[in-house]
């Protein structure tokens, strides 16, 4: 009996968790380039009370055994890398990356982190960095005397100055991995390497499967609102059911002990 | 005690047994993959029914797997595989290969398709690798498990079935399935068609394990309720003996 209040456990546990995730996607609905979780559930071991082919009589075996699961576990979340919504911004420095890739931007100890929240901005010294203020790698400077700033789809900044002359003075470079969804989340949209993403491979927009990058827009974040509401009603809905077995389970014992008394 | 006292006990016992189940199907009413264990009572007659002497044997309870269909869920990610039809999916594993159909795959630092554990999916030809310059949202999938980049194919997954001995595999956990009898070979499936973008939901129905387990807590109550009565025949004729 008590095996039935673990597994029920392990069920409202589990879909808790997923509660968490949703939540999660739903406060970021309007996060630029933020990518929506999933979380991923596996059954857990089950116990073999009797095995399938026993013979119960002489010459007759059962077709099938009795085997007892323990419930469930949530395995991982997966971050879904699908493109979110593109909002005309009219941003020259706005970047949306259409496709596959990220933008790499160097922490102040050096380290590089991953982006796809493309809102650039231009710094005191002129050079090109995120919301946070961290440089993008390889970093470009926009000259002072720039009056305009032009972001073509292979990541070339070109600048107009005074005179209206104009030239390239460096190339947005991205960033993709053998499996991004390995990438660990580090808050304030940034993501960081780790072993199972596998190393970093860079290249330019629009080649080798990396997608082009759009002046002008940022990419929203790919929450569905409605798909994650649903969700959130399936689970509140199996969080119910699986505290309504722990109560069978409870009147039932109670019935067991009503019998000494 | 009573034939029928005894007979009551495996019952109850059973029950507990059954309640168990359910509660495992309940808890996995979320998972990708999941199928629900059902349920048969079955009473095991002891003694020959030509013989005089009724034995009402005892009450057993047999469980097996429903491999039916669950319902297909869209979530339009680029490495979710749903199964339409008989077949598993082949995970490779240093112990031989497992069966699930649980398609929510990822890929390893090396660009292999992988389970959610990190064990590779086979494929026809050994596992899949995605090219280095190949993204995720360039992979088209054909209905019989060939994934192709443009019109280049990069891989077939393996996709198996055990036709009626599908009922000999035996759970391990980790919405996988293990063959445990030797020489069964499973056959490449035919009447299946995979689907990227989607996973196959769990196939337990809330409406159907609630029903089951009223009808549960019932008997149970029932059989219960059946001890206390003895206990009380029992106590009245202890009364009656000893004056």
């Amino acid at each position: 009996m008590l095996r039935a209040f673990s597994t029920a456990a392990t069920g409202m546990t589990a879909q808790q968790m997923m509660v968490d995730v949703i939540a999660n996607n739903l406060a970021n609905v309007n996060t630029n380039g933020f990518k929506r979780s999933q979380i991923d559930f596996q059954d857990l071991l089950y116990v073999e009370m009797r095995e399938s082919g026993t013979e119960v009589a002489s010459g007759v075996t059962t077709p099938s055994g009795l085997e007892i699961g323990s419930g469930v576990r949530a395995v991982s979340t997966i971050k879904v890398f699908t493109l979110g919504e593109l909002q005309s911004t009219g941003r020259s420095l706005d970047v949306a990356i259409t496709g596959d890739g990220f933008l790499q931007v160097t922490l102040p100890n050096g380290e590089l982190r991953y982006t796809r929240d493309g809102a650039l901005q231009r710094n005191a010294d002129g050079e090109m960095v995120n919301n946070m203020g961290y440089p993008i790698e390889p970093a470009i400077t926009i000259p002072t005397d720039a009056v305009s700033v032009d972001i073509g789809k292979d990541g070339s900044v070109n600048v107009t100055d005074t005179s209206g002359t104009v030239s390239v003075v460096g190339t947005i470079q991205l960033v993709r991995f053998p499996n991004s969804s390995g990438l660990s989340s580090e808050g304030d949209n940034l993501l960081a390497e780790t072993e199972a993403s596998g190393t970093p491979m860079t290249g330019t927009a629009g080649e080798n499967g990396f997608g082009t990058i759009q002046s002008g827009f940022l990419e929203k974040s790919n929450v569905q609102m409605v798909t994650e509401l649903v969700n959130l009603i399936t689970a509140q809905r199996a969080y119910e059911i699986n505290s309504r077995a722990i109560k069978a389970g409870d009147d039932m014992l109670r019935t067991a002990s009503s019998i000494v008394r | 005690m009573s034939v029928i006292t005894e007979q009551v006990g495996t019952s109850i016992e059973a029950l507990m047994d059954e309640f168990n189940i359910i509660t495992h199907n309940l808890a996995n009413v979320s998972t990708v993959g999941f199928k629900r264990r059902c349920n048969a009572f079955s009473r095991v007659l002891e003694g020959q029914e030509s013989s005089e002497e009724y034995s009402p044997g005892s009450i057993d309870l047999n469980s097996a797997f429903d491999f039916s269909q669950g319902g297909v869920v869209e979530t339009g990610r680029e490495l979710d595989f749903a199964l339409f039809g008989r077949g598993f999916f082949v995970i490779e594993t240093a112990a031989g290969p497992l069966y699930t159909r649980n398609g929510t795959f990822r890929t390893n630092q090396n660009g292999q398709i992988v389970d959610g554990d990190g064990r590779t999916v086979s494929g026809e030809a050994g596992p899949i690798t995605i090219p280095a310059n190949v993204s995720l949202s360039q992979l088209s999938m054909s209905s019989n498990g060939s994934i192709k980049v443009g019109d280049t194919e990069i891989g077939r997954f393996r996709i198996v079935d055990f036709g009626e001995n599908e009922t000999n595999l035996v759970p391990v956990g980790a919405s996988c399935f293990l063959m445990p009898e030797e020489g069964v070979v499973p056959v490449a499936a035919e009447d299946v068609v995979v689907k990227q973008g989607y996973q196959e939901s769990s196939n337990v129905r809330i409406v159907d394990e609630l029903v089951d387990m009223i009808m549960v807590c019932r008997l149970y109550e029932a059989n219960m309720k059946f001890i206390t009565a003895q206990k009380e025949t029992s106590n009245s004729i202890m009364g009656v003996a000893m004056g």
